[in-house]
């Protein structure tokens, strides 16, 4: 049977109300029943063109044809009632309310002071979730249900509305390895029963597993649409990056010096006060980039708030330069030579609706160097500092003074690692420092985390992409609930060994 | 203390919940679509006095109670066109409105009927009450009743209480499934405000049969603590508005017996309701977006 394109996008322009041109002319063809992928870096406009196609943004310029007819969206309501569907990288669900009332929430039925008739809707998802193969529990509160059900949910609101082209922004980017199977596995199901999807993304090897066909964008052009059969990773890297991307870090082999970071039986609890951290002892030396990998959630988030004083251990001690900073405050270890690159960009790293100046003197606003004999902020030295971060890391910004939120997150990023940099460290604790950062900023943040470690300085990398952690480390330790299943050097132990240390096997137990 | 004067003070105690218990539930509801204001004060003084109005020029008490909602409607609409279409801060509104009524209401007592900060009304413009040996009741009591459930039901049951509370918690989510944002949250002001302005003039036509310009005496904070302690749920509200209630008539009960001093015992109401906020605040947690301004990217 011959394809029919369900969704056309014709010439569509993007002008912010400040000048940026998001979109410059994008044509987008989307055939019935494919899985079509988005791919492109942070801030190439995918996310922009999709949110038109939404209707949560109007177009400067430019068409939309659903099955050969134009439309006009002037809100997302619009666009689902032409059966068109979003799953946004922040989910928009009630956390407060259960799954139930959330995938109801304005298809409740008939009156608005009737009586919701939640037995009826309970089978009328129970059949939804049935027919599609997959289950979510409805009656427990969104908040205490894990990301990868939520976004499940956000998938069922979308279906209940019997939509027929379900787009989804960066649907990975929050999800573990075995969740990603499974979502993978429900959009399969989902094309099978003849539904569309746009899958955005900026990960070579998800949009080559999933996708038909593959349409690139970079800095609001399409740059090409390719069969995902015909595709390699290095075409598409080439396509969305513009240039050759290196993959692979090149990391000169370097005796590792002095401890700078010992943690000793180090015990943390949790947020709901369970063990999170159990009697963990580990160094961190000079010259050294040691990893931990694992599964979200097995105390990595305690475990790096213990060690940069953000927490509260309930036992052991930890030594920055054998002095003991067990419980010190984040301002007093800054001092003692530790940089923070925090896990949550946008909660700790930054204040988005900050501008990049003063995003960038923090923690450094304590220093002599910016400030007046009087004690208040020399802003005229704070620029210079922005600016100078801002060359020396390549980071595309606006300008000095515009608000971090208007940077892509790949160069909000950036502006972190160069911030904490600047504070001329000598150890370095990174977490997660690439998540949800295009190709061409890992690939600089990467190389960047291996020329401090090759400038003979500490550097500790928590993550949960387990490629980075194996070729970034000099030594890794394996973490599952809260303790070392293993410590090895990367090029000793073989992906399937890791993978079981990650399941909870020690790795004596494997090797023995 | 025999069972009359238990009773007694009983009665006395679901007199004084009414202004408590609507302007909580209001506000409540009000807070719950994501709009706070904290001009409840003026919206009960204000509506006292004109409630009063309304039911002299006619001589139907009701008129003065219907006068007063339509009071706390416009002030209402006021607070929502500023917070929900213009997007102001939902504070400063708010003060302004107590401040406009500290300054209207004495002078209009002045200006209307001539006497100095406080009127008595005639018996036509004051509510019928049921009477018994132990003292009076309103009917007004059984409609806050009937109202708190009422609104808890409709809060938690219906398809406009989800979309309430949808647009108090997370707009965004409310806004991409077609809810109109500034709608719900605009009448949710309106309806809070109306609630208030009903138990303003309550205060005046029908509990006290008289209007005085500090005669709201801080019933709307009261209530806004009301309002927290009880998580922001109607029906919760209901029972901590009859708590304030109770140690108001308790108070007005102990007084002229001279135990302690009556300034200490005047003071027993606000304490309790302080000490009952501070030790269970905390526990409670507002609305997600509760006064958030909404605006779409």
């Amino acid at each position: 049977m011959e394809k029919q394109p369900i969704i056309e996008m014709k010439g569509i322009v993007k002008v912010y109300p400040d000048g940026t041109k998001a979109l410059k002319g994008v044509d987008l063809t989307v055939y019935q029943g494919e899985i079509l992928g988005l791919l492109g870096e942070n801030g190439a406009g995918k996310t922009t063109l999709m949110k038109i196609l939404f209707g949560m943004l109007h177009p400067t310029s430019g068409r939309i044809l659903i099955r050969g007819k134009e439309v006009q969206f002037r809100s997302p309501s619009d666009a689902i009632t032409h059966g068109i569907g979003m799953v946004h990288q922040h989910f928009t669900l009630v956390e407060v309310f259960d799954a139930l009332h959330n995938i109801i929430l304005g298809m409740e039925g008939h009156g608005l002071f009737s009586r919701i008739d939640v037995k009826k809707a309970r089978e009328k998802l129970q059949k939804l979730m049935n027919d599609l193969n997959f289950q979510v529990p409805l009656d427990v509160p969104v908040e205490d249900l894990p990301v990868g059900v939520q976004q499940r949910i956000e998938i069922l609101k979308m279906l209940f509305r019997d939509i027929d082209v379900l787009i989804l922004d960066e649907p990975t980017a929050v999800l573990t390895p075995i969740e990603v199977e499974e979502l993978f596995r429900v959009l399969r199901h989902l094309k099978e029963e003849g539904k569309t999807i746009i899958f955005i993304s900026h990960k070579l090897n998800e949009v080559i597993e999933l996708t038909d066909r593959v349409t690139v964008i970079r800095k609001g052009e399409v740059i090409g649409t390719v069969e995902t059969k015909t595709a390699t990773p290095q075409l598409l890297a080439r396509m969305m990056v513009g240039r050759d991307v290196v993959l692979r870090i090149e990391k000169p082999p370097k005796e590792a010096g002095e401890p700078i970071l010992k943690v000793e039986n180090l015990s943390v609890k949790g947020d709901r006060g369970e063990k999170a951290v159990k009697s963990l002892s580990f160094e961190v030396r000079a010259g050294e980039i040691f990893g931990i990998a694992g599964v979200e959630g097995n105390g990595q988030t305690e475990l790096i708030e213990a060690i940069t004083g953000l927490r509260k251990p309930e036992n052991g001690r930890v030594y920055l330069n054998n002095v003991d900073i067990t419980g010190k405050g984040p301002r007093e270890l800054y001092g003692l030579g530790m940089a923070h690159i925090p896990e949550d960009r946008t909660h700790m790293g930054l204040i988005l609706e900050m501008t990049v100046t003063e995003n960038a003197l923090l923690g450094l606003q304590w220093k002599r160097d910016f400030q007046r004999w009087s004690g208040v902020i020399n802003w005229r030295r704070a620029r210079g500092h922005a600016k100078s971060l801002i060359e020396e890391f390549d980071i595309s910004a606006p300008g000095t003074e515009a608000p971090v939120k208007s940077l892509s997150g790949g160069n909000q990023q950036k502006l972190i690692v160069a911030r904490e940099v600047s504070k001329a460290p000598v150890l370095i604790v990174a977490a997660q420092p690439t998540r949800g950062v295009d190709v061409a900023s890992t690939e600089y943040i990467r190389n960047y985390l291996v020329k401090l470690r090759n400038e003979g300085k500490a550097v500790l990398l928590v993550s949960a992409d387990l490629d980075e952690v194996v070729q970034l480390s000099d030594r890794m330790g394996i973490i599952y609930e809260g303790e070392f299943m293993g410590v090895v050097k990367p090029e000793e132990v073989s992906t399937e060994e890791i993978g079981m240390m990650m399941g909870g096997i020690r790795y004596e137990e494997i090797r023995k | 203390m025999d069972l009359g004067a238990i009773i007694s003070i009983l009665f006395m105690s679901l007199m004084a919940m009414v202004p408590i218990v609507l302007t909580s539930v209001g506000a409540a509801w009000s807070e719950r679509a994501g709009v706070v204001s904290i001009g409840y004060e003026g919206v009960l003084l204000m509506s006292a006095f004109f409630g009063a109005i309304f039911a002299e020029l006619t001589g139907h008490a009701t008129i003065g109670l219907l006068g007063g909602i339509l009071v706390g409607i416009l002030l209402g609409m006021l607070h929502g066109a500023i917070t929900v279409y213009l997007k102001g801060d939902h504070v400063i509104p708010g003060i302004g409105i107590n401040l406009l009524a500290l300054g209207v209401v004495p002078f209009g007592i002045l200006a209307y009927w001539g006497t100095a900060g406080q009127h008595q009304l005639p018996l036509n413009a004051q509510m019928w009450h049921i009477s018994t040996q132990y003292g009076e009741l309103s009917p007004m009591v059984g409609v806050t009743i009937v109202i708190a459930v009422v609104t808890w039901w409709v809060l938690f049951k219906t398809p406009l209480g989800l979309r309430v509370r949808s647009v108090g918690e997370n707009p965004e989510a409310a806004d991409a499934l077609g809810i109109n944002v500034e709608k719900y949250r605009f009448w949710s002001t309106v309806y809070g405000h109306a609630l208030a302005g009903l138990g303003g003039a309550y205060m005046s036509v029908d509990w006290l049969g008289l209007v005085h310009k500090t005669m709201s005496g801080g019933r709307g904070f009261i209530a806004l603590a009301n309002m927290v302690f009880s998580g922001w749920n109607p029906l919760v509200s209901l029972i901590g508005g009859w708590l304030f209630g109770f140690f108001d008539a308790l108070a007005s009960w102990l007084a002229p017996k001279h135990i302690i001093p009556g300034q200490f015992i005047l003071m027993l109401p606000y304490i309790m309701t302080l000490i009952i906020v501070a030790g269970i605040i905390g526990k409670a947690r507002p609305p997600k977006w509760d006064g958030r301004p909404y605006k779409r990217e």
